[in-house]
C-alpha cells in the first residue's frame, strides 16, 4: 500500500530505530528504553491544519527497570522480528494470529490479545507507519453498506470486481474489507445525496426494510458499535472523494457520543492516524438528549458507569465546544438514555416517515 | 476403651450414691429421658444419628487408648442396608473392657458422673456409647454385638447387648468366650462394636467423613480409617488418616474443683458425702486453691463455725458458704489437668488433613475462668489446595472433640470474627462475619468444664475470658500470616527483578544487537542501574535421604558500592535439634538465631550461606526469617532490632536460670521431696498472708516481640 506511501525498507528501518534506542542506552550503561507519545485524552489536541485530533507532545518513556516494562521492550523486539519475516515472505497475519504466535516467545509472550493489539498500535505510533505496513490485519468485522453507490474491489485473484451496493448485494449489503486503500478499493460512482452511518444492526435493517436508502437517496452504513478502522476510512474516502455529507445516527447514550467523536474527530487510541480516519464534517443526527423529552421516548436511567463516562467526556478536548458541553450536561440533568429502537414506540415507520425527515430538515435544511 | 470406663464406673458408683440421696424423690429412668429427648442427644435426624454414634464410639476409643498409653488405631465401617438402615462397625486396638464391666459401660447413662475428679476428657461431652445401643434398639429392635478383649485374658468376650429402658440396665445375651481374629491375626486387645440403626449416610460439611477428618487433625497420634459401602457392597466414601506422631497426649492430672467454679447442688452433694469432721478440713481437702487461712476466712464470712460437721450443713448455710467463696481471695486452680495438643502437633495434624503453603499455630498459656482452668490453641493454614473464594473454613474443637453444628452461635466463631482480618491479609468485607480467602482456622478449647449454649453441646457459650484468650491467639497467628504474606510478596518482587536481569535483559541485548548487526553491550553497569540494591534469597529444603533440612541464604550486591553485613537466620533450635553442617561457622546470637559475619561484598558479587539442621522431621520447618546488621538495606531481609534482641536474651537467661533451679530441686531424694512439700505448704500459707491472690501471671509479651516470634511460625 499504503496511505502514507512507505516502502518496505522504510518500514523496517523505522522499526529498527526502536531497537536502536534500546541498544544505545545499554551501550551507555543505562537500562534500555522505548519512547512513545502518551496515549490518553490528556495528550490529544486539535490539529487545525488537518481538522482532526492528534497526539500532542507529551512522551512517555518505558524503561526496563520493572518486569512489566522490560517485557514490553522484549515483545517489541519479537514483534519487529516477526514483521520483518512477514515482509520478507510476503505474508500477512491477523493480530490474533500474532497473539498466538507469541506463545513461543518465552518471556516476550503476550498475556492477552489486548496487550498484543496495544503493542501493535504503539509500534504504529512510534514509527508513523500503519499496521497495514506491518502486514497485520485486524480481527474486527468491517461495516456493511446498502445504497446506490458503485465500487470496485480487487479480489483474491487480483481481478477488479465492480459492485453496486444496491443491485449487486443481498439483504446484508456490501461487506467492507479490512483494507480499503486504493490498491484494494476504488470509488467508481454514486447516485446518492448523503451517507448515513447507523450504530445498531436492528436500526440498519429497519431502514433497509423501509426502503429509506431509496426514498431519502442515501447510502446506509452499519457501524457495528465502535466502528473498525476500515469503516471509518471508507466513510472518510466517500466524504472526500465524492464530497458527500456524512450523517451519524446512533443511540442516545454516553458511548454513542464517543462513537461519533471517533468518526468525526479521531479516536484517542488511533490519534496517530486521525488524518486518515476522521471525517471532521460528519454530523451527529441523533438520538440527542433533547429527543428523549421532545419525542417522549422510552428511556432508561443512567447507570453509575454512564455518569462516569459523561463526566469524563466533559473534560475530553474533543467535546470541548459549547454545543457538546450543553448536550452532555443535558443528558446528565435528565439522568436518562434512549436507544435508537425506542422510536418504535410510535410504530415501525415512525423513524423513516417522521423522525429522520425532521432531523434531516434541521441539519441539511431540506 | 476400658480406662475411660473405669472413669465412668467411678461415676456410676457416685451416681448410685447420689440416687440413694435422692431416693425420696421420684426416680426417673434416664432411658426414658432419652426416648423423650433424643433431639438433645444428637439422634434427632437420620443424618445426624450416624455421626453421633461414630462420635461416641471414637471418643471412647481415643479416651481409653490415651489412658492406657496405647497409640490408637480405629476403624469405622458403615454399610447401607435396606430401608434407611445402616450397619455400623467400630473397632479399636484399645485396652478392651473386662467381662463383668461390659453391661455397666454400655447399659447406663452416665450423666453428671464426675463429681469429684475434674479434668479434661472427651467423654465429658457425649451421652456415652449407651446412647448408641439404645438408639439401635429403639429404631431397629436389634441388639448391639460387642467383642472385647483385654490383654491379660486368653480369649475375648462375645456378647449381645440390649437395654431395659425402664430400669436403666443392660440386658446381656449369647455371652461366650472365644479367640478373636481380625484379618487372620489374633487381636491382643481391643473392642469391636457392631450395631444396626435407622440412619442415613450423607457427605459434605456435616458428615462422618468430616467428623473423622477433624478428629484426626486434633489427634495426630491416632490412625483412623473410614469405609462406607452402599447396598451392593461398593465403596462410596472412604478416608484414611495415618498418625503423624508417635507421641501420645500427656497424662492429665485430676484436680479437685475450685470454689469459684462450683454450683450449689454440687456443693451440697460434696457436703453430704464428706468424711471430714470439720468444715476447715472439708474445704482444704476437697477444693483446690483453698489454704487454711482462706478456709477460715470463707467460714467467717459465711458465719459458720469451723468445727461444724459438713454432713450437717443446711441448704441455706451451704448457700452462704457459696456466696463467701466469691468474697475471698483464693489461689488459682492448677492447670496441669489440661491436655493441649501443642503447636507442633497441631501443625502436623493440619498438614495431614489439609494441603497448604503456610501454617501458623499458637498454644496459649493456661488461664482460669470462674475457677475452671482452660487453654486456647489456634492454628491457621493458608494457600495450597484451599479454595480462595468464599469464607474460610473454621474447625472448632472442645477438648479435642470436633464441633460440627451451630457454627454461627459459637463463642469460638464469634471470637474469630471479632478480629480485623484485613490487617492480617485476609479479605474481610465490612469487618463482619467470617473472613474470606484460602485459609482454614482451627480453634481448640481445652477446659475442665466447657460451657455449651445448650444440651446439644455443639456451640460454646459466651465467656469473656475465653473470648479474650482466643482473640489474643488469633492475633498471634494473624501476625504470622501477615509476615508470611509480606515475605511472599517480597520474594515475588525479588524474583521478578532476577527474571528481569537474568533472562529478559540479556534477551533484549541479544535480539537488538542481532537485529542491528552490532556487538552486544556490557550489561553489568546496566544491571547495577536497574537493581541498585542488595538482594537476599533464602530457601529451606528437606533432604529426604539425609533426613535433614537444608537452609540456603544467598546475598547479591547489585549496588555500585562494596557492602559488609552480619546475617542472622532463624532456625528451629530446640531439644534434639542441632546444626549438622555449617561451614561458615558463625555464632549463636540467641536461642533460635544464628549469626554469620560476611566478608566485604564487592559490587556485582554474591555469596551463599548454607547450613543443615538435624533432628527435625519433614514439615517441621519450611520457612526461615533473615535479619541483617550493617549499613544499607537488603531486599529480602529485615534489619535486626537490637533492643528486641536484648529482650530475647534476657528472657532466655531467665528461662535457663529457672530450669537450673528446677533441676536442682528434682535431684533430691524422696525425703527431700517430702520436705519440699512441707516447705511448699508453708509457702502457700505465707503467700496467702500477702496481698497476692494467685500465681503471678506471665507478663504479657509486647506485640513487637510476638511479631518477632510469630514471624517464623513455620
Amino acid at each position: 500500500m499504503s496511505a502514507n506511501g512507505y516502502t518496505k525498507e522504510q518500514v523496517i528501518e523505522a522499526l529498527h530505530d526502536i531497537a536502536g534506542e534500546m541498544h544505545n542506552k545499554m551501550l551507555k550503561g543505562e537500562p534500555p528504553t522505548m519512547t512513545l507519545p502518551v496515549r490518553t485524552k490528556q495528550n490529544i489536541s486539535f490539529d487545525s491544519k488537518l481538522g482532526v485530533y492528534k497526539y500532542g507532545k507529551k512522551k512517555s518513556r518505558r524503561d526496563a527497570t520493572s518486569l512489566g516494562s522490560a517485557r514490553q521492550l522484549l515483545r517489541a523486539l519479537h514483534v519487529t522480528e516477526f514483521i520483518e519475516e512477514m515482509i520478507e515472505a510476503g505474508k500477512s497475519s491477523t493480530l490474533r494470529e500474532m497473539y498466538y504466535i507469541s506463545e513461543g516467545w518465552g518471556h516476550g509472550k503476550f498475556g492477552s490479545q489486548n496487550e498484543s493489539n496495544n503493542l501493535a498500535e504503539d509500534l504504529e505510533i512510534i514509527t508513523k507507519c500503519m499496521r497495514e505496513d506491518f502486514k497485520l490485519r485486524p480481527e474486527e468485522d468491517g461495516a456493511r453498506i446498502i445504497g446506490n453507490i458503485t465500487l470496485e474491489e480487487r479480489n483474491r485473484r487480483g481481478e477488479w470486481m465492480r459492485i453496486n451496493c444496491r443491485d449487486d448485494v443481498g439483504d446484508s449489503g456490501y461487506g467492507v474489507p479490512h483494507n480499503v486503500e486504493v490498491e484494494k478499493l476504488r470509488m467508481v460512482n454514486h447516485d446518492v445525496d448523503f451517507i448515513m452511518a447507523i450504530e445498531t444492526g436492528g436500526m440498519f435493517d429497519r431502514l433497509v426494510e423501509n426502503g429509506f436508502d431509496e426514498s431519502a437517496r442515501c447510502a446506509l452504513i452499519h457501524l457495528k458499535g465502535q466502528p473498525a478502522r476500515s469503516t471509518r476510512r471508507i466513510i472518510k474516502r466517500m466524504n472526500e472523494e465524492w464530497n458527500l455529507p456524512v450523517l451519524v445516527f446512533l443511540d442516545g447514550d454516553p458511548w454513542s457520543y464517543r462513537i461519533y467523536a471517533s468518526i468525526a474527530y479521531g479516536a484517542i487510541k488511533t490519534a496517530h492516524i486521525s488524518e486518515y480516519l476522521a471525517t471532521p464534517s460528519a454530523v451527529y443526527l441523533g438520538i440527542r438528549a433533547g429527543d428523549i423529552e421532545s419525542y417522549d421516548l422510552p428511556a432508561d436511567d443512567l447507570s453509575s458507569k454512564d455518569i462516569q463516562a459523561l463526566n469524563a467526556e466533559l473534560s475530553d478536548p474533543r467535546f470541548a465546544d459549547a454545543e457538546w458541553q450543553d448536550e452532555i450536561k443535558l443528558m446528565l440533568e435528565l439522568g436518562k438514555k434512549a436507544e435508537q429502537q425506542s422510536l418504535a414506540k410510535y410504530g415501525l415507520d415512525f423513524v423513516t416517515e417522521t423522525y429522520l425527515p425532521e432531523k434531516l430538515a434541521e441539519t441539511l435544511g431540506r | 476403651m476400658s480406662f475411660g470406663h473405669w472413669e465412668d464406673l467411678k461415676g456410676v458408683v457416685a451416681m448410685a450414691d447420689a440416687e440413694k440421696i435422692a431416693s425420696k424423690q421420684k426416680q426417673i429412668s434416664i432411658s426414658e429421658f432419652f426416648e423423650k429427648n433424643k433431639h438433645f442427644l444428637g439422634f434427632d435426624t437420620l443424618q445426624r444419628a450416624v455421626i453421633t454414634a461414630v462420635k461416641e464410639a471414637v471418643d471412647n476409643s481415643l479416651d481409653a487408648c490415651e489412658e492406657s498409653r496405647i497409640l490408637p488405631t480405629i476403624k469405622i465401617e458403615i454399610n447401607k442396608l435396606k430401608g434407611d438402615k445402616l450397619e455400623l462397625i467400630c473397632q479399636d486396638n484399645g485396652p478392651g473392657i473386662p467381662r463383668n464391666s461390659v453391661e455397666n459401660v454400655f447399659g447406663k447413662f452416665l450423666l453428671g458422673s464426675r463429681f469429684h475428679a475434674i479434668r479434661q476428657t472427651r467423654g465429658q461431652q457425649g451421652i456415652g456409647i449407651t446412647g448408641v445401643v439404645m438408639y439401635s434398639q429403639l429404631t431397629t429392635g436389634s441388639k448391639t454385638h460387642v467383642i472385647s478383649k483385654i490383654k491379660s485374658d486368653s480369649s475375648a468376650v462375645y456378647v449381645n447387648l440390649g437395654l431395659d429402658t425402664r430400669r436403666n440396665k443392660a440386658t446381656k445375651s449369647n455371652e461366650r468366650r472365644d479367640v478373636w481374629f481380625e484379618d487372620s491375626e489374633e487381636v491382643s486387645s481391643g473392642l469391636k462394636i457392631q450395631t444396626v440403626m435407622k440412619a442415613k449416610y450423607q457427605r459434605g460439611r456435616q458428615s462422618v467423613n468430616q467428623y473423622l477428618r477433624m478428629t484426626s487433625i486434633v489427634n495426630p497420634h491416632a490412625t483412623i480409617q473410614l469405609i462406607v459401602r452402599d447396598g451392593n457392597g461398593e465403596i462410596i466414601d472412604h478416608g484414611h488418616w495415618i498418625r503423624t506422631t508417635e507421641r501420645l497426649p500427656r497424662v492429665v492430672e485430676e484436680i479437685k474443683p475450685h470454689p469459684h467454679g462450683i454450683h450449689l447442688g454440687q456443693l451440697q452433694r460434696m457436703l453430704k458425702e464428706a468424711d471430714e469432721r470439720k468444715l476447715t478440713s472439708f474445704l482444704r481437702h476437697n477444693f483446690s486453691g483453698v489454704s487454711m487461712r482462706a478456709a477460715r476466712e470463707i467460714l467467717e464470712k459465711a458465719e459458720l463455725e469451723e468445727g461444724r460437721t459438713p454432713v450437717r450443713i443446711k441448704p441455706d448455710e451451704a448457700q452462704a458458704m457459696l456466696d463467701s467463696f466469691q468474697k475471698v481471695k483464693l489461689l488459682a486452680p492448677p492447670t496441669d489437668c489440661l491436655s493441649p495438643i501443642e503447636e507442633i502437633l497441631i501443625k502436623k495434624g493440619l498438614s495431614k488433613a489439609i494441603d497448604s503453603r503456610f501454617a501458623s499455630t499458637v498454644t496459649r498459656k493456661p488461664a482460669v475462668s470462674q475457677g475452671n482452668p482452660f487453654q486456647i490453641e489456634v492454628g491457621l493454614v493458608f494457600g495450597g489446595d484451599l479454595s480462595a473464594d468464599g469464607p474460610i473454613e473454621v474447625l472448632r474443637f472442645a477438648n479435642r472433640v470436633p464441633l460440627m453444628y451451630q457454627q454461627g452461635g459459637c463463642l469460638l466463631t464469634k471470637a474469630l470474627e471479632s478480629v480485623d482480618w484485613k490487617r492480617y491479609g485476609l479479605d474481610h468485607p465490612g469487618g463482619k462475619g467470617l473472613p474470606k480467602g484460602p485459609a482454614a482456622v482451627l480453634i481448640h478449647l481445652a477446659s475442665t468444664n466447657v460451657q455449651f449454649t445448650s444440651e446439644a453441646k455443639e456451640a460454646v457459650a459466651d465467656n469473656e475470658e475465653v473470648f479474650e484468650e482466643i482473640r489474643k491467639a488469633m492475633l498471634e497467628v494473624g501476625r504470622g500470616l501477615r509476615n508470611h504474606l509480606k515475605k511472599s510478596s517480597q520474594r515475588k518482587k525479588a524474583q521478578e527483578k532476577f527474571d528481569l536481569i537474568n533472562i529478559i535483559l540479556p534477551e533484549i541485548s541479544r535480539k537488538s544487537s542481532e537485529m542491528l548487526g552490532r556487538d552486544e553491550p556490557d550489561l553489568a553497569p546496566v544491571i547495577t542501574r536497574i537493581m541498585n540494591a542488595v538482594f537476599l534469597e533464602d530457601e529451606v529444603l528437606w533432604d529426604n535421604d539425609a533426613k535433614q533440612n537444608i537452609c540456603s541464604v544467598t546475598i547479591y550486591n547489585y549496588t555500585a558500592r562494596a557492602r559488609a553485613y552480619t546475617i542472622l537466620a532463624k532456625w528451629p533450635e530446640g531439644e534434639g535439634v542441632r546444626m549438622a553442617e555449617n561451614p561458615r561457622g558463625g555464632r549463636k546470637e540467641t536461642n533460635g538465631l544464628w549469626a554469620w559475619r560476611l566478608d566485604t561484598l564487592n559490587p556485582g558479587e554474591s555469596t551463599e550461606i548454607r547450613f543443615t539442621v538435624e533432628g527435625v522431621t519433614k514439615g517441621d520447618w519450611n520457612e526461615t526469617e533473615i535479619f541483617y546488621r550493617g549499613n544499607g538495606d537488603i531486599i529480602g531481609a529485615n534489619k535486626i532490632d537490637e533492643k528486641l534482641l536484648d529482650e530475647m536474651r534476657k528472657i532466655e537467661a531467665l528461662a535457663a536460670a529457672e530450669a537450673e533451679h528446677a533441676k536442682a530441686a528434682e535431684s533430691g531424694s524422696m525425703e527431700r521431696l517430702a520436705d519440699r512439700a512441707e516447705f511448699l505448704e508453708s509457702f502457700e500459707e505465707i503467700e496467702d498472708e500477702g496481698e497476692s491472690e494467685s500465681i503471678p501471671a506471665a507478663p504479657e509479651t509486647t506485640p513487637t516481640l510476638d511479631d518477632w516470634r510469630g514471624g517464623g511460625a513455620e
